[in-house]
């Protein structure tokens, strides 16, 4: 195959394509439902949303939803923007910090030899086996103990531990050849030189991967603000959300509501979706990984 | 001493340590050290007070509840074992499909690719929560098309069984399926082409191409992505089992300790399913 670039699509279409679009096409379609389903149900009236069996599509659109979500989160006492502060400093550092461990992680198991590098990989993925749910009084404790309570960090610390993501970037960086590692040594590149410069830009799509499983994470995580952090404004949006539409517990305005909580918090997921996706898909045709 | 000389080969276990030294240190913090305090607590009956956590060793006795007394567990489990057996072979082989499919030189070809990687988005957080609730994952009655029909009645249960199954569950294996699809069409991009045109030239189907050559290659990948797509199912977070231990867990009849015994035999069993799956693989590798 000709070096293309970016553009991985070619751009004549040709009818021996056809067989390719039968399969795709529908099953792309069942791939999009969930999200036409997310947003045409934020849109619902109360009507709609009670139907059964559940309509997709929305018949009449209206922003009554949204409308009851910020006249009630209008009530509270802490603005809103509060609470999308503190995510977004405990969502970015999360993010950068837990994909810049785990990569450094996986590149020193993968590429360097030393003792003890198969047994702390093995550890590794039976801790990917474990029910995070049972360990959350543990972890309470620890947190406890070592007084952290209360601050960013108790948001952010939980969460740096990845198994998943580890697990993920030492299957890619175990891809790269050894020999690319031997040229920048050669060359008098150290350790972190090689990291930064040769297996980095090689593995852009587990970066990227890694940061979309990881963004996920923080992004919905209610539980560190629920049990870790008690003053009130220091508590994320979506553990904000999620109180505003448990407040109204099960009455008809907080389903509406709930579906338009769901789209909002969903958004960002999608936003940085489509920016990180295009480097996972882009970058592994001219990687070095051939 | 002579023996802590910084030579070259310590150097460098130095140097890898300082690179995993963040990882662990979270990691033990985190992840191992709740894991074996969970482990601790399900020998005890734990209450939790406003004073503090208190707990009472209890032996071997929520254990034996789970498999003696408690009237779903065992069912749930065994519940879970079939699945696994069903589910995971036809994720991996579904992902190996559609990564191969959209490996292939067609228009729109970055579009797919996108829309298949959709699923890591979607098995998270709120928007799966919703689905579920509104019971659109499964395409409903699907008992009463004429198509199934008569694969009920022209086949044995023991073969359309399975195949009932597969339709009721296409939804979920969709949409379980994007990071494994990932991992194989980066395996793929990395089979030289010239090995295809070569085994044309001998005259090759590409059916015997792919079992020859494909699959082979990918072997290694297939292994990570049974290893992922295990884990990735068990612990999502909306699974049957983990409902019930996190329901045990605020019950006051059962309490934590309870549920972190049926965490550790689920956990035990996970990794059960994963070691029989990869020796599986791997015998068949060798």
């Amino acid at each position: 195959m000709s070096y293309q670039g970016t553009k991985i699509n070619p751009t004549k279409f040709h009818p021996s394509q056809m067989k390719f679009y039968a399969i795709l096409v529908p099953l792309a379609f069942v791939m999009m439902l969930p999200i036409i389903f997310i947003i045409f149900h934020a849109f619902k009236p109360i009507n709609e949303l009670f139907a059964f069996p559940p309509r997709f599509l929305v018949r009449r659109p209206t922003f009554e939803n949204f409308e009851d979500l910020i006249r009630f989160a209008g009530d509270s006492g802490i603005p809103f923007s509060r609470f999308l502060f503190n995510s977004l400093i405990v969502t970015v550092s999360v993010m950068f910090l837990s994909v810049f461990i785990s990569a450094i992680a996986a590149y020193a198991l993968s590429k360097m030899k030393f003792k003890l590098r198969a047994t702390l990989f093995e550890i590794n993925t039976i801790a990917l086996m474990f029910v995070p749910l049972a360990v959350q009084i543990p972890r309470f404790l620890v947190m406890d103990e070592s007084g952290l309570m209360n601050t960013y960090l108790a948001h952010i610390l939980p969460l740096l531990s990845m198994p998943i993501g580890l697990f993920l970037m030492k299957q890619f960086i175990d891809q790269v050849p050894d020999e690319l590692k031997e040229a920048a040594v050669m060359d008098g590149a150290g350790e972190f030189l090689v990291f930064r410069k040769v297996i980095l830009p090689v593995i852009k799509p587990a970066l990227a991967t890694v940061a979309i499983l990881a963004f996920q994470a923080v992004w919905g995580n209610i539980e560190t603000s629920s049990y870790y952090v008690n003053d009130e404004s220091l508590k994320t949006v979506t553990f904000f959300m999620g109180t505003l539409v448990s407040q109204t517990g099960n009455t008809v305005a907080g389903q509406g509501m709930a579906a338009a909580a769901s789209l909002i918090m969903f958004i960002p997921n999608l936003v940085i979706f489509i920016f990180l996706q295009s480097k996972v898909m882009n970058t592994m045709a001219h990687s070095g990984l051939k | 001493m002579a023996s802590f000389r910084l030579t070259n080969k310590r150097r460098k276990a130095l140097v890898g340590m300082a690179f995993i030294a963040p990882w662990i240190i979270g990691f033990f913090l985190f992840a191992l050290r709740p894991m074996i305090y969970a482990l601790y607590l399900s020998f005890q009956k734990v209450k939790v007070t406003p004073l503090g956590i208190k707990t009472d060793y209890v032996g071997w006795d929520n254990y034996k509840y789970a498999f003696d007394t408690d009237p779903h567990f065992v069912e749930m489990l065994l519940r879970y074992l079939r699945d696994m057996a069903m589910n995971v072979p036809i994720i991996v082989t579904f992902s190996l499909i559609i990564a191969m499919l959209i490996n292939q030189k067609i228009q729109f070809r970055g579009t797919f690719r996108t829309i298949f990687f959709l699923p890591v988005i979607i098995t998270s957080g709120p928007v799966i929560n919703e689905l579920l609730s509104q019971g659109v994952t499964t395409i409903p009655n699907i008992e009463s098309y004429a198509m199934f029909e008569l694969v009920k009645e022209s086949l044995t249960p023991a073969v359309a069984d399975p195949i009932m199954y597969l339709f009721k569950q296409i939804i979920m294996v969709l949409w379980f399926s994007g990071v494994q699809i990932l991992i194989f069409l980066a395996g793929l991009q990395k089979v030289d082409s010239s090995l295809y045109e070569a085994a044309r030239i001998d005259g090759a189907s590409p059916w015997e191409a792919f079992w020859k050559l494909t699959l082979p290659m990918l072997m290694p990948l297939v292994v990570v992505n049974f290893v992922y797509t295990i884990v990735y199912v068990s612990t999502f977070a909306l699974n049957e089992i983990i409902v019930m231990i996190s329901k045990s867990m605020f019950d006051t009849l059962t309490g934590f300790g309870y549920a972190t015994a049926i965490a550790w035999i689920y956990f035990v069993m996970i990794a059960i399913v994963l070691a029989i799956w990869t020796a599986v693989l791997n015998s068949r590798n060798s």
